[in-house]
């Protein structure tokens, strides 16, 4: 049975809990199973790509058969069959449901705490109205305003047809593609993704996919995403949705370029709730992410914020190469795992331009039997003259079956660079949560009030109207976690 | 045969130790726990060979037992504590490849007041045992010789309340490459401090493993390490909190000029159920040089929820701010660099419980932040 | 209101209030003094419903009500408040986001609808300039970094913010230096209401030179030794615990 064939068995089994999402029967157009040559050829043919696309890929699979899956990360899961898999399938047509009355009453009472507006709860639920219609209409709206500000935002496989020389160009120059095992894999077979181009001097008008939402909810299983900010430029992208998200695919690899030139930001926020398994670690989705942002240009800024509570594997380091002189990086996080979830990661801030800053803030939690590690490198180059790092390292445990891993790795070549390292560990104190019960809040509640408070620096970094949706996303993670 | 072989050891431990060696051989930059230290460049086409280096005492106190490790008749402390840390690839080293060494006893309830003095010595594979039964307790001092390779290999087993300080000075020992792995097992209550004081050389590995197996055992590690030229110092530590009430705390302090490179790896594990385990871990390094580096990578573990554990861990030069105050009072800037260098090992230095060896570190330090700045 | 009767109370197995009868009704002030160890903090504890405090005979009735089969965020929506000797610290959490929390939840427990922000705002901050509570205060986070002054008037603060019916101050004087137990004092005079109860327990006379009881309990050994007015308190301070305890109970 492929992988993705037995997550969707198990999670059938698991019946009530997630099974929205699972349940439709999708006309697939499918690639054949497993991986070779041909494979990649039918994606690409699928997607309608130029020969020298297709020679790109074709390049990155012959390099992938000679690498061996990684295996340092602190992670256990079964071996994953590569042949045994499908690599390609375009969702032909969704069978709607009629109304919110077919719609599982765990799924929206999910979205109730979470505070979605009743049309994009319909719209993620997959019941056909027109409220969903509207919200595409705004979709609209927008992207008109982005054209008129030279704003390219569109999926990948439209820029490779439509900007092909913007893609050439930067397309690998962050994640190169013989970067690591899953990156090779994503370049070889991704079928998915978005491009952005904010051109020279440019504010981009808006957060981009907040408006979008609904739409950056259908991503596939090998995304690949670049965003390039040009001189002077200001772009927010928002990744994922703190709505539970529809999908059948165990093993997820995504690449992320980032590329910011003179005077440019990004600021990069995702939030990432996929099927974590059930309370007996059965099934969920296998996370393996590579997402790397060059500061190339000088004054350069790019900023990470995570909110990882999804995934039963989580294995992602989003990480800074901070080229330019006078270029920033930060890297803000949360990640939960809870029950049999195992997350690792972190980041990766290289300092190789003069007067370079970084800045790392994590907040690991771990309940039930998870495992929950923090991976970090910041590295400083010799020419790296005044580097400056601080990375503050936050463990919060509940319960005794849970661990907490903090791995950093600091090594500094010039005397003239500065790198501060702190990190603790604590667990939520009694007497924290008998002062909020006996001031009326009810006990998930005071786990969601504390924890939400452990995690504060980092809920700050996100766009307003996300950070609430965070906010109460940390609580349901972490529901019935303190007995 | 001859040594221990010969004497009816557990030559399970032996053949054990042998089989880790021979899958994992001679360990290098891209074996994680290696990253910074070299050992397979480091040596070259020599490799670890099978030679035999020695444990020489310089200073044997009354009430102290010793037995070589080579003799025969090996009595049954020796036979029960030998051997028994044979994970760590290097120990697995020693153990299958040393013939000799020495084994220390001090008996129940004994305080040995007069410090005992010893050193490794030679090129090639030793082993060591220290062994303090119930409520005795002791000073270790640990020379270093300067010579081409030498892995050493010493097992402390602490009883009961016992409580050994353990002050290595390791001196600028050049083109040597000197591993040694300590591995520390402690019993209710008792205590392990180590202080570890590296001059570096082509490569010097200190490595100590410490289980605190008992409630209530504590381990206090620190060290300093003074590096200039190509100098190389890593120092690895693993404390692991086995059970409840535990206690740990390390200090490291390292300052690298010229080519220099001095590392710190440091982890602390706290098993599941070790509740009330408590652990701080502070790293802190200076580089002079413009092509000097330090690696620090201090590391949690933790799989229970009612501890403390907390570590901190800073790069950076010296304080241009004090630099400037102390060169306005008047103090020429080479003097005032080296008073600041001072000051800043002076804290991991005072972790040194016995007076006189505390005075014999600082020392050592002065003579070396002269030739340094 | 509060009638407790024979109450023995272990904790870790071991008996700590070894048959204490106590009780109070509304408008009422009682205060109980008593040595250290001798199970003051433990009837506060088990007032408000603390985990690890066990029960083994006698009962607690509030408001007709056995108290004891509530949980303790449930006796706080029915207007029960301790004020801790100890408050706790809640790192990220501000003052403000706490206190509309609170405040929320006991209403939506009770079955009243949340108030917005803006009048949790107007309400809090009213009352907050009369406990000396300064806008800065609420914006950090909850008790971290206060100093004992400014954690005690917030919880008195916080009492006059949940209007609660039966108000325990567990040692409420404890660190703190005379100008500060003045303003705390007032702010619980202030609160005396005809239909609020309250509990001061106290090792020191002193707080009762500001808070006036209508009775005075002295608990000793688990147990109640000895009952007054207001005088007793005044005895208690001339002649010290050790006197009393020696006459008969």
């Amino acid at each position: 049975m492929s992988i993705a064939a037995e997550t969707k068995q198990q999670v059938a089994e698991i019946g009530e809990k997630y099974k929205y999402g699972f349940v439709t029967d999708i006309e697939m157009d499918m690639a054949p199973r497993g991986l070779s040559e041909d494979t990649v050829r039918f994606i690409s043919a699928k997607k309608g790509e130029p020969e020298w696309m297709l020679e790109w890929r074709l390049g990155a699979f012959r390099r992938w058969l000679t690498m061996k899956e990684p295996n340092w990360a602190r992670v256990h899961y079964p071996k994953i069959d590569y042949q045994n898999a499908f690599y390609y399938a375009a969702p032909k047509n969704t069978p709607l449901k009629q109304s919110l009355d077919e719609v599982d009453p765990k799924l929206l009472e999910t979205y109730k705490k979470l505070g979605i507006p009743l049309h994009e709860q319909m719209a993620l639920a997959g019941v056909a109205v027109d409220a969903v219609f509207d919200s595409v209409s705004v979709a609209t709206t927008f992207k008109e305003k982005l054209n008129e500000a030279g704003v390219i935002f569109c999926p990948i496989s439209e820029a490779i047809r439509d900007y092909p020389d913007l893609v050439k160009q930067y397309l690998g120059s962050v994640v190169p593609v013989t970067d690591n095992f899953f990156a090779t894999l994503n370049a070889a077979v991704f079928s998915d993704g978005t491009f952005v181009y904010v051109p020279k001097g440019v504010r981009c008008p808006m957060e981009l996919s907040t408006y979008f939402r609904i739409n950056a909810s259908e991503t596939g299983q090998f995304e690949r995403t670049i965003i390039i900010a040009d001189e002077g430029s200001y772009v927010s992208y928002l990744e994922g949705c703190t709505a539970p998200k529809r999908d059948e695919n165990q093993l997820h690899a995504a690449v992320v370029e980032l590329v910011a030139l003179d005077n440019a930001e990004i600021k990069y926020s995702t939030v990432q709730n996929w099927y974590p398994g059930d309370e007996n670690g059965l099934g969920g989705i296998f996370n393996f992410v590579t997402k790397r942002g060059d500061c190339r240009g000088k004054k350069s800024k790019i900023s990470w914020t995570q909110v990882e509570t999804g995934s039963a594997i989580t294995w992602k380091y989003p990480s800074c190469i901070l080229r330019g002189d006078e270029s920033v990086g930060e890297f803000y996080s949360i990640a939960i795992a809870n029950n049999y979830q195992q997350a690792d990661t972190g980041t990766k801030m290289i300092h190789l331009g003069a007067n370079t800053r970084s800045r790392i803030i994590s907040k690991g939690i771990s309940a039930g039997k998870a495992q929950n590690t923090y991976r970090g490198l910041v590295s400083v180059y010799g020419k790296a003259k005044n580097a400056r790092n601080y990375t503050q390292c936050d463990s919060l445990l509940i319960g005794g079956d849970c661990g907490a891993h903090t791995v950093p790795y600091i090594e500094s070549r010039n005397p003239t660079a500065r790198i501060e390292h702190e990190a603790t560990t604590s667990k939520i104190a009694e007497d924290q949560l008998f002062y909020c019960l006996q001031r009326g809040i009810p006990q998930d509640e005071a786990v969601s009030l504390i924890v939400n408070g452990f995690c504060r620096e980092v809920l700050q970094q996100l766009p307003m109207e996300f950070a609430v949706e965070a906010q109460k996303l940390v609580g349901i993670s972490l529901e019935g976690s303190v007995g | 045969m001859t040594g221990i072989t010969a004497l009816g050891l557990p030559e399970a431990r032996r053949n054990e130790a042998a089989a880790v060696f021979r899958a994992r051989g001679v360990p290098h930059r891209r074996v994680e726990e290696w990253k910074y230290s070299d050992l397979k460049s480091a040596l070259g086409e020599a490799g670890i060979g099978a030679g035999q280096a020695d444990l020489r005492i310089s200073h044997l106190p009354s009430g102290v037992e010793t037995f070589d490790l080579a003799g025969p008749n090996p009595p049954d402390w020796v036979r029960e504590y030998f051997g028994l840390a044979s994970r760590n690839v290097m120990s697995a080293a020693s153990l299958s490849l040393s013939a000799g060494g020495t084994a220390f006893r001090v008996p129940r309830g004994l305080a040995v007041a007069e410090p005992l003095k010893f050193e490794f010595t030679g090129s090639g594979h030793v082993r060591g045992l220290v062994v303090l039964e119930d409520g005795a307790s002791l000073t270790l001092v640990e020379g270093v010789t300067v010579d081409k390779f030498r892995n050493a290999g010493l097992e402390i087993v602490l009883g009961e309340a016992a409580r050994l300080d353990h002050v290595r000075v390791s001196p600028n020992a050049g083109d040597a490459v000197l591993v040694e792995e300590v591995s520390v097992r402690i019993a209710q209550g008792g205590q392990y401090r180590a202080h570890f004081a590296a001059f570096g050389s082509k490569l010097s590995r200190m490595e100590v493993e410490i289980a605190l197996e008992g409630e209530g055992a504590e381990a206090h590690l620190s060290g300093v390490a003074l590096l200039d030229g190509k100098r190389h110092s890593d120092v690895t530590t693993h404390v692991i909190h086995r059970t409840v009430g535990t206690r740990s705390t390390q200090l490291f302090k390292h300052v690298a000029g010229g080519h220099a490179k001095a590392v710190y790896q440091g982890k602390v594990t706290v098993a599941k159920g070790a509740n009330g385990s408590d652990s701080n871990q502070s790293a802190k390094a200076l580089l002079l040089g413009e092509n000097a580096e330090a690696d620090l990578k201090p590391e949690l573990e933790i799989f229970a929820d009612d501890v403390k554990c907390a570590h901190g861990a800073a790069v950076g030069d010296l304080d241009a701010e004090s630099l400037f105050y102390l060169r306005a009072r008047g103090i020429p800037e080479a003097e005032a660099r080296g008073l600041l260098l001072q000051a800043f090992l002076e804290d991991a230095v005072a972790e040194i419980p016995n007076t006189d060896l505390r005075e014999l570190v600082r020392t050592e330090l002065l003579t070396a932040l002269k030739a340094l700045v | 209101m509060l009638d407790i009767k024979n109450l023995h109370v272990s904790v870790g197995g071991k008996e700590i209030l070894k048959g204490l009868t106590l009780s109070i009704q509304p408008g009422q002030v009682h205060a109980i003094m008593g040595p250290n160890g001798s199970g003051k903090s433990t009837l506060s504890y088990v007032l408000a419903g603390r985990a690890g405090y066990d029960i083994t005979e006698g009962s607690i009735t509030y408001n007709g009500e056995d108290l004891t089969a509530l949980k303790p965020e449930e006796r706080a929506a029915k207007g029960v408040f301790l004020a801790m000797q100890y408050p706790v610290e809640i790192p990220g959490v501000t003052t403000m986001t706490f206190l509309k929390t609170a405040l929320n939840s006991q209403r939506r427990a009770r079955g009243e609808p949340d108030l917005d922000a803006v009048s949790v705002l107007k309400q809090v901050r009213a009352k907050a300039k009369l406990l000396n509570v300064s806008e800065e205060m609420l914006k950090r986070a909850l008790n971290v970094g206060f100093s004992g002054g400014e954690k005690k008037r917030l919880e008195i603060l916080q009492m006059s913010v949940f209007e609660p019916k039966l108000a325990v101050l567990d040692e409420t004087d404890s660190g703190l230096d005379i100008d500060a137990l003045r303003v705390v004092a007032e702010g619980v005079n202030a609160l005396r209401d005809p239909s609020r109860a309250m509990l001061v327990i106290t090792h020191y006379q002193r707080l009762l030179d500001y808070i006036v009881p209508d009775r005075i309990h002295v608990l000793a050994g688990g147990r109640i030794v000895a009952e007054g007015g207001k005088e007793l308190a005044l005895e208690l301070e001339a002649k010290g615990y050790e006197h009393i305890l020696k006459e008969p109970a």
